[in-house]
Order: structure tokens, then C-alpha cells, then sequence
């Protein structure tokens, strides 16, 4: 059975949360996606896999170890994104979102990829 | 030969674009029949040749593949390698259909590639010169000059 339409729900449904996607890693093409309309999931899921990836390399390269979360904090909007297993889930939300919750709730998405 | 020099400066910028925004190494844009429009990052007029040469019998590979089995021609193609990895897209243009290879590696993703390939699309069908403008590319005896060329590639010339 496929886990990850339970997943992305788990996270999609908070107040706040635009868009939540799984996404691959090295690909950056979407796995699973929940978004609201006008939300353009292919590129989110590419850039931020793509940025995950660089985070993941910059850690590396400061001898910091991996990476298990990564955040973007933008004038409109936050970008949350936490990897496991080669996969990456990315929540799209807009600023006023509880950050703490979401985080909490992302982080235990992921650790299901 | 295939006349490899005949790419057109319409096409250069763009290419030259969508090779710097998806962190390319090599990328052609060329007609469906392997005639090159622009290329970027490649350093040997053979290998120009060659990459078109054999993304255009790809091409047409697929599209009657597609057309065998599902109805519709496949459109996209995309090949990992150990290191590197391929994308062979469509790109419409108001004149013609054309073909764009792209070559990357871990700098960049299928994804990313697959986005930037939407905007060279756009870029491309502004930038493209009416059709009245040029006299056609083609020489007259290409087809001939195509399959002894790709005869050659393969040890039958």
C-alpha cells in the first residue's frame, strides 16, 4: 500500500499550509502532492529538492554531518522541507502558520518516507 | 556531412540561458532532423554532429514507438548514467518542432531541467524569426548526407 498520500494529508490539513509534497531527492520530480489551487507543485518540488540537496552538501562540506531539515523563510511565505530514505517532504506555507507545530508535524511525517 | 555550421544566432541566447539557470554542462538545440540550431558547451564540431545525429534517430525512435503503443508518440526522454545523466526534450516553435538535448550531473536534476525546459519553450517561441524571413536550412541532399553520416558513426560507411 502506498504511505504517502496518509503523509502528505497528515501535514496538508493544518491551518496555514498551502501545498505539502514528497519529493525525490536527487530528482526532484514529485512522488505525492496535496496543494491548493495556483500553487505550481512541479517547480516547488524541483527547487527545493535542488535546495535541499546543496544544504545537504554545504553541512557535509563543514563537516556538520547530514541534514534532516531545512528551512526558507521568504517575505510571503515559508518553505519547510525534511528528508529521509533518498525522498524529501516540502510544506509550502504562508507566514501566520503555527511554525512550531508544523515543524514538529513535518519532522514526524518524515521519519514514515 | 551534416552542415553543423549552419546554427542561427536567434537561438544562442536563449540556449545559452537555459544551460546557465538549470546548471547544464552540454546542451544542443536542433530540428527533428538532427540539423543543429545552437549549441552550448561542446568542443568539437564532431561531436556536435554526432549528438544530433543520433538524438534525432532517438527521436524519431520514440515517437514511433509511442505511436505503436500507446496511440500517441512519446515525448521526453529522460537516461542516468553513473555520472551523468540526459534529457531529450520537444521544444514547439511557431515554424517547427524542435529538439533539445541536455546533459547534467549532480549540479542539476530532472526536475530542475524538466522546469527550465518549459521557460526555454516560452523564450524560444519569442525569439524565433518568421518564417519569411530565411530561405530553408535544409540542403537539398541532407537526407543522403544524414545516413552516410550515420552510416559512418556505425562502422557501415
Amino acid at each position: 500500500m502506498n504511505p504517502y498520500p496518509a503523509l502528505v494529508a497528515t501535514v496538508a490539513r493544518h491551518r496555514g499550509v498551502l501545498a505539502c509534497l514528497v519529493v525525490m531527492e536527487d530528482d526532484g520530480i514529485v512522488v505525492e502532492a496535496a496543494a491548493q489551487i495556483g500553487v505550481e507543485t512541479a517547480a516547488f518540488a524541483a527547487l527545493t529538492a535542488s535546495l535541499y540537496r546543496k544544504s545537504a552538501r554545504a553541512a557535509a562540506a563543514a563537516g556538520f554531518g547530514g541534514v534532516s531539515f531545512c528551512e526558507l523563510e521568504a517575505e510571503r511565505g515559508r518553505v519547510l522541507a525534511a528528508g529521509r530514505n533518498g525522498l524529501v517532504m516540502v510544506a509550502v506555507a504562508e507566514p501566520k502558520v503555527n511554525l512550531g507545530l508544523l515543524r514538529l508535524e513535518l519532522l514526524r511525517a518524515a521519519a514514515g518516507l | 556531412m551534416i552542415r553543423h555550421t549552419l546554427t542561427v544566432g536567434w537561438a544562442d541566447a536563449p540556449l545559452k540561458h537555459f544551460v546557465d539557470d538549470a546548471r547544464l554542462q552540454v546542451a544542443i538545440l536542433m530540428h527533428t532532423s538532427g540539423q543543429v540550431l545552437a549549441q552550448v558547451g561542446f568542443q568539437r564540431s564532431l561531436d556536435v554532429q554526432t549528438a544530433c545525429a543520433l538524438s534525432a534517430a532517438i527521436n524519431a525512435s520514440a515517437e514511433h514507438l509511442g505511436t505503436m503503443v500507446d496511440g500517441t508518440p512519446f515525448r521526453g526522454l529522460h537516461y542516468a548514467g553513473m555520472e551523468r545523466q540526459i534529457y531529450l526534450g520537444q521544444v514547439p516553435s511557431p515554424d517547427a518542432l524542435l529538439l533539445v538535448l541536455a546533459v547534467f550531473d549532480s549540479e542539476s536534476s530532472l526536475g530542475i531541467v524538466q522546469l527550465y525546459v518549459k521557460e526555454l519553450q516560452a523564450n524560444i517561441a519569442a525569439a524565433v524569426p518568421s518564417s519569411t524571413d530565411h530561405e530553408p536550412a535544409l540542403a537539398e541532399n541532407f537526407e543522403t548526407d544524414l545516413n552516410r553520416n550515420l552510416a559512418q558513426l556505425f562502422g557501415r560507411g
